[in-house]
């Protein structure tokens, strides 16, 4: 081997190795943020009881908008890193849960729950909201642990086997491709959900012809300037 | 050797160091997230001792919600980076202490009991949410000091007592407690969502509200 070869299949191994790297540590990661969000959302009658107990306005402002921040922030993150998912090459060539899409689709409708409905507010929309974030979960959390966790045990081959996507990319690319067409779906809805809101709130906001007043000139004063009143 | 295998042995070597690094350094901050835990929660007296002096109601108040806030993050965060604890692979293949997935349960126990519970109130549950910090600290610092840590300069029959408490030496134990720390996991976690359902995400359920409304209004 020449110099010029070792020093190319080091510089292909750091851009493979850095980008399957940052790929398999976007995975070591989302089991954190999937149980930090998860814990966040549902202790919320925990901070609410910690809220009430605040003497101040100020304090429990602070208090619940750290939470708002952090919990909504959590899933948003979580959504993010869950992109990996929906990308066919990596879901092919990585071992990911083979459920991963379906739980970021769960992710999804959660966040879908929570922009429609005033989760906070509404006891049956929070209820919904926390049964999509635990079907989510429980689809990351079961093929992380037995499959992609599991390969190395005998008696989790089977787990392995079938679902890890890069053992089983069939159904793993069908259930990528489903997912993302329920993605789109969803994102679609939301994304033309705003837009109608936001022109209602435009031509709510417009003055209607009958109630235009004309502008009347301001009546001068010596030096020219107008009076303030 | 060939170039690609060259490559191929280099990105093998990028990716399992990575791996470990990243286990390794949760396995380093787990020892201080449990100390600082333990501290913030046993220094509760102390806190409401500085309370009591602040002459501004402001003060107090932001006081308590960066403490409570501080030492739930803490807790919260023990529990998220004990994860590793619950894989079979991680736990076979890497050298760290074999109760450490219970003392997680323990930690998600004390975060259900905080859920259910009302410990900065009620001395019977801030008894029991200090018992089972205790008690979780145990289960991660005596494998952590005598297995983890005791392992390479242990001799004789105490070297055979640190290899059953380390993770790697020990499998078929360690194996086993990640699967009873995972069903434990699941038992509470599902208790824990039960409860919000229930209530809606309340600080109550509306049903024990209107109960102890009806109470008061007999009474």
């Amino acid at each position: 081997m020449k110099p010029d070869d070792v020093a190319q299949a080091i510089t292909q191994a750091l851009v493979q190795g850095g980008s399957q790297w940052l790929v398999a540590s976007l995975v070591a990661f989302l089991p954190a943020m999937w149980t930090l969000a998860l814990i966040l959302h549902i202790g919320r009658p925990y901070v609410v009881r910690t809220l009430r107990r605040c003497g101040l306005r100020l304090g429990a402002d602070v208090w619940w908008m750290s939470y708002l921040l952090t919990r909504d922030g959590v899933l948003l993150v979580t959504l993010g890193m869950s992109l990996i998912f929906f990308m066919p090459a990596l879901v092919v060539n990585n071992a990911l849960p083979i459920t991963g899409p379906l739980a970021a689709l769960s992710l999804l409708l959660a966040l879908a729950v929570k922009l429609s409905r005033r989760v906070d507010d509404d006891v049956a929309a929070f209820r919904l909201a926390t049964v999509f974030l635990v079907a989510g979960a429980t689809l990351y959390y079961i093929p992380l642990v037995f499959a992609v966790e599991g390969a190395d045990q005998d008696y989790l081959k089977w787990f392995s086997d079938n679902l890890t996507s890069s053992s089983n990319p069939t159904v793993a690319l069908t259930i990528m491709w489903i997912s993302l067409a329920g993605v789109v779906l969803t994102a679609g809805w939301i994304f033309f959900r705003a837009l109608a809101s936001v022109n209602r709130k435009v031509a709510g906001r417009l003055p209607r012809t009958a109630n235009i007043v004309p502008p009347t000139p301001a009546a001068p004063t010596r030096g020219g300037k107008a009076a303030i009143s | 050797m060939t170039p690609d295998q060259l490559a191929q042995a280099i990105v093998n070597g990028i990716n399992d160091g990575g791996e470990q690094f990243l286990e390794g350094t949760l396995a380093a901050m787990l020892p201080v997230i449990w100390l600082a835990l333990l501290g913030l929660h046993l220094g509760r007296p102390y806190i409401l001792d500085m309370i009591d002096r602040f002459t501004l109601r402001l003060g107090a108040d932001l006081l308590w919600l960066v403490y409570v806030a501080l030492r739930d993050f803490l807790i919260v965060s023990g529990v998220v980076m004990s994860f590793m604890f619950f894989f079979p692979d991680v736990v076979t293949g890497v050298s760290l202490p074999l109760t450490g997935g219970l003392a997680a349960s323990v930690l998600f126990g004390v975060l259900l009991i905080k859920l259910v519970g009302d410990p900065d109130h009620d001395p019977r549950t801030f008894s029991l949410v200090t018992w089972l910090l205790g008690l979780g600290a145990a289960l991660y610092f005596i494998p952590y000091i005598f297995g983890v840590q005791a392992a390479g300069v242990a001799t004789g029959t105490f070297a055979d007592f640190s290899n059953f408490l380390v993770t790697s030496t020990n499998p078929n134990w360690a194996v086993a407690l990640a699967y009873a720390s995972v069903a434990l996991l699941a038992i509470m976690g599902a208790i824990a969502v039960g409860y919000t359902l229930r209530t809606g995400g309340r600080a109550e359920a509306p049903e024990a509200q209107a109960q102890e409304a009806t109470a008061s209004t007999q009474a």
